[in-house]
């Protein structure tokens, strides 16, 4: 068995292991039904409401910023977004912290394993969840407000998700690695979470944003993402008409991939000099 | 002559107390935190196929010691050769032939059975696939654990919560297990079940380096003792030898009720017939203790010291040589201070 491949059935062997520990708690589906329902239909009720009940010249207006007039698939893409964002931006770290809390940590860095197991097995673990947010937020979009997104435009939705996953796992890296040196990250978290949310049109459009805001948006990852998928799931967009933000994307995940080993290397280097790896 | 199983030449931790904030680092402040060294020039070689125990009290430097052995730690300044590997130069080799019990029970998933908490170790420590059944079955059955390997560890006691950990050290079958304070937490019987396992790895041929506090346990179990304290090793024997180092064929302990700054005439009277190795004085209390050649001797004279100083002898205690008084000699203080 090579170290690769010893190193991908430890990957399998760490999702596995969340998936089975989420399974014991299941409480927690009824959150993963509830919220992503309730949440943006708050939203989607507001925006009827700023805009006379759909009054046509607001609507219009909003398509002029938006792109599209459909202001509840606008709101439920962009919260899915937001809860896709959330897992995956702060998986990583969530799974390193929680480990350090517990205990596990050492025991699982005292292992041959690659650090790339405990980092990234656990948040994949949650792509299920994730998938079944998304099943549940497009049943609620049908039912609740009459939007069916065509079969052919959720699969290139997917496409460009899965081509967004390498820039949010390296940018959750980029936290995982304050976990390892500093413990409690969680506000950063918070900071940046708002911030993300605020920049990069998950509720509202970018054009919105004063134009300095809109230049920060255009280096942030998710600001593509969540556009494209608008675009192929609201305004019928194919893969060719987005290549060129994904390629952007692409580009800064490269440096973000960089700039996030580095960091973390740097920072376990940091955390076994100090003795922070037990520490919380 | 066989490698040693582990060595060090003069390993120092130094670690920093306090914080520098980010704004004493940008305004380039002078960096006022105190230092302390937790392993302080320790110079160590384990045999192969020995149990060699590291003990001292609370604080001695053991666990960070075995921390850098195990590479969860950079030293400061010295050479460590795991198994004849630099653990700095090589750290993911001396993982794979390594197993160490560091956090004991709070290192395993409570919400995992024990065969589940295994089966992902196994992986982590790249046990092949067709290795892996069985591997888990044989750590396990050393451990005791067969049949409550389908339990949730949420349910387990202490003590096979522990077992579990030591279940899971074994499980890339590796020649050199490092246990920190293993039976701590755990009731004289779970103890005893431990120390069994212990013993057990040694007749497989594993080579195993344990930490405790625990004097009986360094006696019984090791077959080499180094006395660490304040990060250095004040003595490094076998069991008996270090026993011997004491000149007394038996230790006296004594209650002596005194006055309020009585007892130095006591104390004067008894070290003339054996040597006072330690006295504490506590609410009125002298506590003594004193090596002697033969305790047939030094009591009576003792109840006559304290007769003449108007003192009394409330409490008596002839005990053979252990290693806490091999650390009293030494240090002057007790283990558990």
């Amino acid at each position: 068995m090579t170290r690769l491949e010893a190193d991908l059935r430890a990957f399998a062997a760490a999702a596995l292991k969340e998936l089975r520990i989420t399974r014991r708690y299941p409480a927690m589906y009824l959150g993963m039904i509830f919220w992503p329902v309730l949440l943006p239909a708050v939203w989607v009720l507001m925006a009827q409401a700023y805009s006379g009940g759909n009054d046509a010249r607001a609507i219009a207006a909003f398509a002029a910023r938006a792109g599209t007039s459909e202001i509840a698939g606008f709101v439920f893409v962009g919260f899915a977004m937001y809860m896709w964002l959330s897992t995956i931006l702060w998986g990583p770290g969530t799974a390193l912290r929680r480990d350090q809390m517990q205990g596990s940590l050492e025991a699982t860095f005292l292992t041959p394993a690659s650090r790339l197991v405990p980092l990234f097995a656990p948040p994949m673990a949650a792509l299920p969840n994730i998938l079944l947010t998304f099943g549940v937020m497009g049943i609620a979009l049908w039912l609740l407000f009459g939007v069916v997104p065509a079969p052919d435009a959720a699969i290139r939705a997917g496409v460009i998700t899965l081509l967004g996953l390498p820039a949010m796992y390296a940018i959750g890296t980029l936290f995982a690695a304050g976990v390892l040196r500093y413990g409690e990250i969680g506000p950063v978290v918070q900071i940046v979470r708002g911030t993300f949310v605020l920049a990069c049109g998950i509720t509202f459009p970018v054009a919105m944003l004063p134009a300095w805001a809109q230049f920060g948006a255009a280096l942030l990852p998710p600001t593509y993402i969540v556009a494209d998928i608008r675009a192929v799931l609201l305004r019928g967009f194919g893969l060719a008409d987005v290549v060129g933000d994904v390629l952007i994307t692409l580009g800064l995940t490269v440096v973000i991939a960089f700039l996030a080993v580095f960091l973390f290397r740097a920072l376990e280097t940091s955390a076994r000099r100090t003795g922070m790896l037990s520490r919380f | 002559m066989t490698a040693p199983a582990v060595e060090t030449k003069d390993l120092v931790k130094v670690f920093e107390r306090g914080r520098r904030t980010i704004w004493q680092r940008l305004r380039r402040e002078p960096d006022r935190r105190e230092r302390f060294s937790a392993v302080d020039g320790i110079d160590l070689r384990v045999e192969s196929g020995e149990i060699f125990g590291l003990l001292g009290p609370n604080g001695a430097g053991k666990t960070t010691t075995m921390k850098m052995l195990a590479t969860l730690l950079i030293p400061t300044s010295g050479t460590i050769r795991v198994l004849g590997i630099d653990p700095l130069e090589r750290p993911r080799e001396v993982r794979a032939r390594l197993g160490a019990m560091l956090s004991g029970e709070r290192s395993l998933y409570w919400k995992l059975t024990g065969r589940e908490n295994l089966e992902y170790f196994a992986a982590l420590y790249h046990v092949p696939p067709k290795e892996t059944n069985p591997r888990i079955a044989a750590s396990l059955a050393a451990v005791k654990l067969s049949d409550r390997a389908d339990d949730y560890v949420e349910r387990y006691s202490t003590g096979m919560r522990q077992r579990l950990a030591l279940a899971r050290a074994l499980l890339p079958d590796p020649q050199l297990v490092i246990l920190d304070e293993p039976t701590v937490g755990l009731d004289p019987q779970a103890s005893r079940d431990l120390r069994d396992r212990v013993r057990e790895l040694r007749s497989q041929g594993r080579t195993v380096l344990l930490t405790t506090h625990y004097m009986e346990e360094a006696d019984q179990l090791c077959d080499r003792v180094a006395i660490i304290d304040h990060g250095r090793i004040v003595a490094l024997d076998t069991p008996a030898a270090l026993k011997r180092t004491i000149r007394a064929e038996e230790i006296v302990r004594l209650d002596i009720g005194v006055a309020a700054d009585g007892g130095r005439q006591v104390l004067e009277r008894l070290s003339r017939v054996g040597t006072v190795a330690r006295h504490e004085r506590t609410n009125g209390t002298l506590a003594v203790t004193v090596h002697c050649a033969s305790a047939r001797d030094l009591v009576p004279a003792a109840f006559d010291a304290a007769r003449a100083e108007g003192a009394t002898v409330q409490h008596v205690e002839v005990v053979p040589v252990t290693l806490e008084d091999v650390f009293i000699s030494l240090t002057g203080r007790q283990l558990r201070e």
